[in-house]
């Protein structure tokens, strides 16, 4: 056994060694092969036919194939969601920068990223961006991503995809905008940049507070004691393992700002009373006061990811009902 | 007479001018003032909870009389209440694209009242802080602005036998004058309900569709309803989910599902009946004024003819009787007292038997004196 699996390993790094010639500066590790039989990664290069000699274009799209066709076999679905013709060809060969006939002269950046696709009759093609968006309604997602994130279109958000190791040369540009790069370099070139993803560690619960009494609007009902540490934990944990979280959340604070919002990320955020008054504030009306504040933050994010209890109106769940009060409606 | 047909045809005509013309014209929107200045409230249904909390505020700082379900059952949600004359704002529960949604009802203060519009005793005032209030001290219970209102928001005291009065939503004006926010708005723990002016409501509400694509139809109700409200509300989109290829016009129904009347019109109840009630006090006015001098004139002109007949009569009369006079004299002078007074007998039984023939005979004649 133990002979056996020492040849196995140096027959495969001697077949690692002569498939692929060492790239310059970089010796790439393998990613995991793909069921299909198809590179497990690949360059997306900007392919178009007008001459660019200065190879001026987006940074090319290191695209994880392995990963992509992993999840769509988990979730049932098969290679027809982004080759949408059945015939197993790389996107820039119908969609250019251009647009080409057999594309539909739907362009390269459309299909890539158009979000409102228009239903066909058989298999309606996906984009990136479009499939990628979709995801957002899961349950795990929906928390924040229904009602309290925005999906901004910044650099930061473009540049998730658009990265490129530094290993590739403006000779490789080149030729991968003319379509002439081969297809080992490629490879090379993507499985580098997969493997040097890096995925930022969330900021751990326990720099925040174990518990926080929101006791700011006591009046009625007696302090909210909020447990900040297993909300924190929640949400880490139903996204431990979602790679397009891990992906797109670039920031160790990218959770913690979702709540704590509009203001630079931070481990001691402001409190919410140093922006949201206890009334309305006549020079921003249309920011909630306090108390609304803090519910419709609490209830959006509770109703979007389906926390059935405590519902909405279940007050005293979370604010148990001073003395007086209590009094006063048993009175009645 | 021709002379009567014509003078009632002229008076018509002018009449049916000045209604037609220029009580039409005036009835603009205008007939009551744009207050730039007025306050609102936005209503933002994606926002709301249904927890009653507007209803127990309202009815507390309006001292009305306690339900009989407490403010804490929120079953009552599920029933479609209405306003009545000891509940002046209502939630209710509607299924909007197969989800649960809460609307707060209650007088919407309409920037050209309805209910002012159809008052004929003024009890309606649009004020200048956007409210429409009332006041019941000149009302006489005809229930006319509970008939015009769209929303069907005033209520009527029918419990009371002495004097029952109309009642709705105040707006808070007596909090408003003090400087608070309306009770409902006051106690909503959600901002469901945003005061402020009605033009930096119109605002924040296009920001807050701008912001949340998906999230909000893109109407805000009462921009334009029924001319306009102070009261308005965002209703919930279908969030993204695709437009039904079958029905398309079945993505635009949220209003409506929502209980609101998306086919008022953007032109205010009354300017329907702005024309023709405009038209009412110069019709009580005018209309006396010009057949009463009508009849009048001819009534004056037959009494003149009259006169004027009988005095020739008389003289004819009097002619008649001196000329006997003077025949009977001359008999007297030529043929002695005796001739004259048989003269004097046989003439006055001749103008007897003629006077009477005269008026046998004249009787088949009519009017003819």
């Amino acid at each position: 056994m133990r002979n056996g699996t020492t040849l196995f390993l140096l027959a495969v790094t001697l077949l690692a060694f002569a498939a692929c010639p060492p790239a310059p500066g970089a010796a790439p590790a393998a990613l995991e092969p793909t069921d299909s039989g198809a590179p497990s990664a690949i360059v997306i290069f900007p392919v178009g036919a007008k001459p660019n000699p200065k190879a001026a274009a987006m940074a090319p799209v290191a695209f994880n194939h392995v990963v992509h066709e992993k999840w769509m076999t988990k979730n049932g679905k098969d290679c027809t969601v982004c080759h949408h013709t059945g015939d197993a060809v790389a996107c820039t060969t119908c969609h250019t920068q251009e647009g080409k006939a057999e594309g539909g002269f739907v362009t390269l950046e459309k299909a890539m990223h158009a979000t409102k696709i228009a239903p066909r009759k058989e298999n309606t093609p996906a984009s990136c961006v479009s499939c990628h968006e979709a995801q957002l309604a899961r349950r795990e997602c929906a928390g924040c991503h229904t009602t309290l994130v925005r999906n901004v279109r910044n650099e930061a958000w473009c540049a998730v995809c658009h990265t490129m190791t530094k290993s590739m040369t403006a000779a490789d540009m080149q030729q991968g905008i003319a379509g002439t790069l081969p297809e080992r370099r490629n490879e090379a070139l993507a499985t580098e940049t997969e493997l040097a993803r890096a995925h930022a560690d969330y900021w751990p619960a326990t720099l925040a507070p174990y518990k926080v009494v929101i006791d700011s609007l006591v009046g009625k009902y007696e302090p909210c004691v909020f447990n900040h540490k297993s909300h924190v934990l929640s949400l880490m944990g139903r996204i431990k393992d979602n790679k397009l979280a891990g992906a797109f959340h670039t920031e160790p604070a990218t959770l913690c700002v979702t709540c704590h919002h509009n203001s630079p990320p931070s481990a001691t955020p402001p409190k919410c009373a140093s922006c949201h008054s206890k009334t309305i504030d006549p020079a921003a009306p249309q920011r909630p006061a306090l108390k609304a504040a803090f519910h419709l933050q609490c209830m959006s994010c509770h109703k979007d990811m389906k926390v059935a209890r405590p519902r909405n109106t279940d007050c005293t769940t979370c604010h148990k009902l001073r003395a007086p009060e209590r009094a006063a409606n048993q009175a009645n | 007479m021709n002379r009567r047909k014509f003078l009632t045809i002229l008076g018509s005509a002018g009449v049916v001018s000045a209604l037609g013309s220029a009580k039409v014209a005036e009835a603009s929107p205008a007939s009551f003032p744009y207050f730039p200045d007025s306050y609102g409230v936005l209503h933002d249904t994606t926002r709301c909870i249904g927890c009653r909390r507007c209803e127990a505020a309202c009815n507390a700082v309006n001292n009305l009389p306690k339900p009989e379900k407490p403010f804490t059952d929120l079953s009552v949600t599920e029933t479609k209440r209405h306003t009545t004359a000891y509940e002046w704002t209502v939630v209710n529960k509607y299924e909007v694209n197969g989800k649960p949604y809460f609307r707060k009802l209650q007088c919407f203060h309409c920037n050209d009242p309805a209910c002012a519009s159809a008052c004929f005793a003024k009890c309606f005032q649009k004020q200048p802080d956007g409210s429409v209030t009332y006041d019941g001290s000149q009302c006489v219970g005809c229930r006319y602005c509970m008939v015009a209102c769209p929303f069907y928001v005033p209520g009527f005291q029918y419990d009371l036998a002495w004097d029952p009065l109309v009642q709705k939503c105040t707006f808070c004006e007596p909090r408003l004058k003090e400087g608070k926010l309306p009770g409902c708005v006051e106690a909503c723990p959600v901002d469901a309900l945003t005061f402020g002016r009605r033009s930096d409501l119109i605002k924040i509400a296009r920001a807050r569709m701008a912001e949340n694509p998906g999230r909000y139809v893109d109407y805000l109700y009462g921009e334009y309803d029924a001319g306009g409200t102070a009261w308005m509300v965002l209703a919930p989109a279908a969030g993204g989910a695709p437009v039904p290829v079958d029905d398309p016009q079945g993505a635009g129904t949220e209003f409506k599902q929502l209980g609101l009347d998306t086919h008022l019109g953007s032109q205010p109840m009354g300017s329907l009946t702005y024309g023709a009630l405009g038209a009412v006090p110069m019709i009580v006015a005018f209309w006396p004024v010009l057949f009463g001098g009508a009849w009048a004139m001819t009534k004056r002109r037959e009494a003149m003819a009259k006169l004027e007949q009988e005095k020739i009569i008389k003289d004819a009369k009097d002619d008649l009787v001196a000329a006997v006079d003077a025949a009977v004299r001359k008999i007297g002078e030529t043929e002695g007292e005796g001739a004259a007074e048989r003269a004097r007998q046989a003439m006055t039984e001749a103008l007897k038997a003629r006077e009477a023939q005269n008026s046998g005979g004249l009787n088949g004649h009519g009017e003819e004196k």
